[in-house]
């Protein structure tokens, strides 16, 4: 067996491991350097990723598959991860503990993309607290920062639980099927329809539900996200709202079809629920902020509500809507928080003692100091609103199309009221948008015109180019997402 | 080979066009090189794909798929090669010469970036292989066309006369739109009626596609199609009665308005209507119903255009608006060119049309340069102030005569010598009388015919007033430098002999439809054998022009100052460009359009939306939603972990509720 199909997951262990000894041996000064070559290394696995696409495999007794689905996640979670690594480039420059940061950055990416191909709880669970891990330390990163350790210590809790909770899930469903494997379970319970009918299948699928709903963001277990990437250093808000929120959705498709095909359980109207609460509270909530980092998160929060609306009515279309919309989604809020810390930046080569980098008092006028970070702003906030040509309309489009198809054919009318609510969320949503452009583009500056810092630009214009490209040649995004979606056979 | 790479005739301007705005500071002239190399590459790729396809009476297309049945593609037939190697070269020349020209501006990179997107755009459109795509190139060109107009921003009257380019053209555009819909709306009932297939080569609103369809299209639902279409032509094309942004938008930069009105964007509308022709002539002609066909629409509305733009011409003083309302009146022609020659020799008319639209761009660019050398030398534009230049100016007022000569069509007949406008322009004037024999209206050969004197008395008057008699102002003019004498050099040997190609070029444009369809063109015409008094009459009307102008301007011998007094109803008509301004700007526009929509629409912003709405009711009751909800954030991380819990009990009430549990 050739395990060729994993070297992306090889390459970027065995470089974080180097960058660890890399920084042990080197001086503070050449750490500078380290940033370049996390990146090099995402870029190697990125192509990788890329050239096998719809390769498909599957290895250590099939814990870990390689299928569409999985690639298209590892596509999302290693531009975010590059993107991240680019801007970080600038956001810790001179940091003494650079080495481990970008060790972190790209350990927790490896645990994301063992997520994407766990066919077995077990690596899941392992992909997930690998990923968890790092992420923790890096939330908490700014030590010297109050606001940082409070958000990874809040962060950490929260996710313990979770993770708790999510193995407590997992460990009824072995003791009800005798086994971890994904494929094994279905089989089980195709061959055992008395066993699923069971109510600690239930007990356990919420219990997976909450462990997952925690990653995504999910109401009512989304209480750490706004106050851990307000608190986060920005460059690591945006891996924790781009990428590994995803890693909650990957889970979530690869473990809810479970429920959908096997156990036959009915959560077509939990789900509708959680979403709709999701995104109409993500919406309303991110009006009040003056924080844009609060506001983004609640953004996300919102986004993340519109994407669980593909396992409302989980068709082939709808899980293509939804990860379209997760890896629009993903390019958009990345971008979105990496411009936010180029303000940051900003606001301190102004000022270096200043608080509150990310107010929206800060954004006044941004058209003119920076004009980059303001226009593309601007395209991701209009992306985010769902406004076309954009791949946040795209994905947007295709999820609520599939579930208007579906409401149609199931004659219901209470999943067209969901598409309603999930339209008229969208056009709410361009109120709190609005309000910065209009700092950025009508207000007047208070500052001179600043310099942007190259590697922020190239990370911001990365993220540009394919929310827009997205919007504008959806045809392949849209085919490589069908073909992911057909992998889960619903 | 060169047929291969025909993408980057677009694409190799747009690349100049993005690193000539970022990093046109650092490069010297502004960056001027960038869109010249790269449109001097546009250039000799088009030209190598003509001598490519030329012999073999190729054609070059390439599509791809893009979504819901449509496609982006290139499409290189005679029509566009000929157009392609037009707009590349003149729009090569424009450049070198604004290096001259725009060297004491600041904001040179902007310029350079701009014109370049904009020769982009126009490009785009000639290559588009169908109407969305050339649709959307379209609306590229406007909106160039408003950024360099509105060029010197911080003068009114350039940003006015930026706006009412933009919103003028847009009435065209919109009606564009709506026969693209329309015709959308055809092809797909057509599709899925299964009388007709569209596959994998074949795209629903490629013009292939459509031409094939043309049978099949309900005649009264193609006659409002293509009228929409020409809707979209009047605009672009500033044919009446949406002429009037045009000369207005001499308030850019004098390149600018070369730009617009020999190379790039009037000549897309007439180039829509050629490329769309075999639609216009589909159209029937039901005459009962009230509905005359299409062609012979284009025909009136580009003759009387012809004619009423040339009356203009007469009487204004400033050189670049003489200049402009030639042009609207020239546009007119072509419309009549094809409206006219489409009855009577079927899609030869096309050649016809193009062969002046060609021969136009290089006299008219000639003639803006040239007004552009004056104007740098004496720093007006009022011909009034000029005069005795052609002792100080050799060069550009040797040039300069020769465009108007070209302009007026003034050459020896029978023997066929004579600049391109001999050929050109006769040639449309000859098909309107055949179709005066043939329709038994003499009505469009009438607006020709005069507009013909009109042009010669016109253009030669701006020339008598400029280059000779005595100087009026104190200004000391020079003749331009070598970088802006050249080009002006080159056009003007274009203007004198591309005349000699007239026969080729109709011959290998008439193959047009047929190369792309497969099918043979519907009507040959036979030529109707007219008297020498016919043939001779454009070149006398020509040549009165220059003499009528000649005994007024030069040697004095009429008294004009009674005529030229605002005491003159029909002069002070005239000169008031017909009121046409004041009905467009006063009336229609403040009264009607400002007064009625603007204020409605502020009310109901304003008062209803903004002040209620909005803010009081939906933007206040949210954000006291939202400081609520937020409240329940109290930061505390047990109150978290609380929730949590508390989340996976609902969910588990809830499905036990629904599913009464086992």
């Amino acid at each position: 067996m050739s395990y060729g199909l994993l070297a992306p997951e090889i390459i970027l262990t065995i470089v974080g491991l180097v960058i660890i000894l890399l920084g042990l041996l080197i001086t503070d000064k050449s750490k500078n350097m380290i940033g370049y070559f996390g990146a090099a290394g995402l870029v190697v696995a990125l192509g990788y990723v890329l050239k096998t696409m719809t390769a498909e495999g599957s290895f250590f007794y099939n814990a870990l598959v390689i299928d569409p689905l999985s690639q298209i996640f590892k596509l999302i979670f290693l531009i975010v991860s590059l993107m991240v690594v680019i801007a970080s480039i600038s956001y810790f420059k001179d940091n003494r503990n650079q080495d481990e940061y970008y060790a972190l950055i790209l350990l927790s990416t490896v645990g994301m993309m063992v997520v994407a191909s766990a066919n077995d709880l077990v690596a899941l669970f392992v992909g997930f607290e690998l990923a968890s891990m790092s992420t923790y330390v890096l939330a908490g990163f700014e030590k010297k920062n109050p606001a940082s350790l409070e958000a990874a210590l809040k962060y950490f809790i929260i996710g313990s639980l979770s993770s708790a909770l999510m193995l407590f899930g997992m460990s009824l469903v072995y003791g009800v099927t005798g086994s971890t494997n994904i494929p094994v379970i279905i089989e089980f319970f195709k061959t055992n329809p008395m066993m699923a009918t069971n109510s600690l299948d239930i007990i356990a699928m919420i219990f997976l539900v909450a462990g997952f709903g925690f990653k995504m963001a999910l109401v009512p277990f989304h209480m750490w996200a706004p106050d851990t990437y307000e608190g986060s250093p920005s460059v690591v808000s945006s891996l924790l709202a781009a990428g590994s929120k995803k890693m909650g959705f990957v889970a979530a498709f690869r473990v809810l079809v479970l429920a959908l095909v096997a156990i036959r359980i009915d959560i077509q109207m939990t789900f509708a629920i959680l979403a709709v609460i999701t995104m109409t509270y993500g919406n309303i909530v991110a009006i009040s902020q003056r924080s844009i980092k609060r506001m983004l998160a609640y953004s996300s929060i919102a986004q993340a509500g519109y994407i669980s609306l593909a396992f409302v009515v989980m068709t082939q279309m709808s899980v293509a809507g939804g990860v379209l919309l997760a890896l629009g989604h993903a390019l958009m809020k990345g971008g979105a928080f990496i411009a936010v810390a180029l303000v940051g930046y900003m606001v301190l080569s102004d000022n270096r003692n200043a608080k509150n980098l990310d107010d929206i008092g800060n954004f006044a006028g941004l058209g003119k100091r920076a004009p980059i970070t303001a226009f593309s702003l601007l395209v991701f906030f209009l992306a985010l609103a769902g406004i076309p040509p954009s791949a946040g309309f795209i994905g947007k489009f295709v999820l609520f199309y599939s579930i208007t198809i579906e409401a149609v054919a199931q004659a219901s009318n209470w999943l067209l009221l969901v598409v309603i609510i999930a339209i008229l969320n969208s056009a709410l949503s361009i109120y709190y948008y609005a309000r910065v452009i209009r700092y950025m583009y009508v207000l007047p500056p208070n500052g001179e015109k600043i310099k942007e810092p190259t590697p922020y630009v190239v990370a911001i214009l990365l993220a540009v180019i394919g929310t827009i490209g997205i919007g504008i040649y959806p045809e392949p995004f849209i085919q490589m997402a069908m073909n992911a979606a057909s992998v889960l056979g619903v | 080979m060169f047929s291969d790479y025909a993408a980057l005739i677009v694409l190799l301007p747009v690349i100049a066009f993005v690193l000539t705005l970022f990093l046109g500071k650092k490069l010297p002239h502004g960056g001027a090189y960038l869109p010249i190399a790269a449109i001097a590459g546009s250039f000799i790729i088009s030209l190598g794909t003509f001598l490519e396809i030329y012999p073999t009476d190729g054609i070059v297309q390439q599509s791809m798929p893009w979504f819901a049945g449509m496609n982006l593609g290139i499409l290189i037939d005679p029509l566009a090669v000929v157009m392609l190697m037009m707009v590349s070269f003149v729009s090569l020349l424009i450049h070198i010469y604004a290096v001259g020209y725009m060297s004491h501006d600041p904001a040179k990179p902007r310029y350079f970036a701009e014109t370049s997107l904009f020769t982009a755009a126009m490009l785009s459109v000639i290559l588009s292989d169908n109407i969305l795509q050339f649709f959307i190139s379209w609306e590229l060109v406007g909106l160039c066309s408003f950024l360099l107009i509105g060029f010197w921003y911080h003068k009114p009257s350039a940003a006015a006369a930026a706006k009412k380019a933009f919103l003028v053209t847009r009435v065209g555009d919109v009606m564009f739109l709506a026969g693209i819909v329309l015709l959308y709306v055809n092809m797909s009932e057509i599709i899925t009626s299964r009388a007709f297939s569209v596959g994998p080569e074949n795209f629903i609103l490629q013009f292939k596609t459509m031409f094939e369809a043309i049978p099949l299209i309900n005649p009264t639902q193609l006659t409002y199609i293509t009228l929409l279409f020409f809707g979209g032509a009047i605009g672009k094309s500033g044919q009446f009665p949406l002429h009037g942004w045009l000369p207005d938008a001499m308030e850019g930069p004098t390149t600018v308005s070369a730009l617009i009105h020999a190379a790039t964007m009037v000549t897309a509308g007439v180039y829509l209507v050629a490329r769309t022709f075999p639609m216009f002539a589909a159209t029937p002609a039901t005459l009962s119903a009230g509905v005359p066909d299409s062609l012979l629409i284009v025909a009136y509305v580009g003759g009387f255009t012809a004619l009423f733009a040339a009356t203009m011409g007469l009487v204004m003083n400033d050189i670049k608006r003489v200049l402009a309302y030639s042009t609207v009146s020239q546009l007119g022609y072509m419309m009549l060119a094809l409206g006219t020659a489409g009855a009577v020799v079927g899609a030869q008319a096309v050649g016809i049309s193009m062969f002046h639209l060609i021969s136009h761009a290089f006299f008219k660019a000639l003639l803006f340069l040239c007004a552009g050398s004056v104007i740098h030398a004496v720093g007006t534009n009022d011909i009034r102030e000029m005069g005795g230049l052609f002792g100080k100016m050799k060069i550009t007022g040797t040039t300069m005569f020769i465009a108007a000569l070209a302009l007026a069509g003034i050459g020896i007949p029978f023997i066929n010598i004579g600049t391109a406008g001999f050929f050109s322009k006769d040639m449309i004037i000859e098909k309107a009388f055949e179709y005066g024999e043939l329709k038994g209206d003499f009505i469009p050969y009438a607006f020709a015919i005069i507009a013909a004197l009109l042009t010669s008395i016109y253009i030669f008057r701006l020339w008598f007033m400029a280059f000779t008699g005595k100087p009026r102002s104190e200004r000391h003019s020079h003749e331009s430098p070598g970088v802006m004498t050249r080009p002006l050099m080159i056009l003007a040997l274009f203007a004198l002999f591309f005349g000699f190609a007239h026969l080729g070029f109709y011959d290998y444009l008439n193959k047009n439809f047929e190369l792309m369809t497969g099918e043979k063109a519907a009507l040959e015409g036979e030529s109707l054998q007219m008297s020498p008094i016919i043939v001779l009459l454009p070149v006398i009307v020509g040549v009165l022009g220059l003499l009528i102008s000649y005994a007024i301007y030069h040697r004095r011998m009429l008294d004009m100052s009674k005529l030229v007094s605002t005491q003159n109803p029909l002069y002070k008509l005239l000169l008031n460009r017909y009121y046409e301004p004041k009905i467009g700007a006063d009336i229609i526009g403040v009264k009607l359009t400002h007064d009625v929509v603007a204020q409605s629409g502020e009310f109901v912003d304003r008062k209803i939306i903004d002040g209620l709405v909005i803010d009081n009711i939906i933007g206040n009751t949210l954000f006291k939603l939202g400081e609520f909800v937020r409240k329940l954030q109290t930061g505390v991380v047990q109150n978290y972990a609380s929730v949590t819990i508390l989340g996976i009990g609902l969910l588990i009430i809830i499905l036990r509720i629904k599913f009464g549990g086992t």
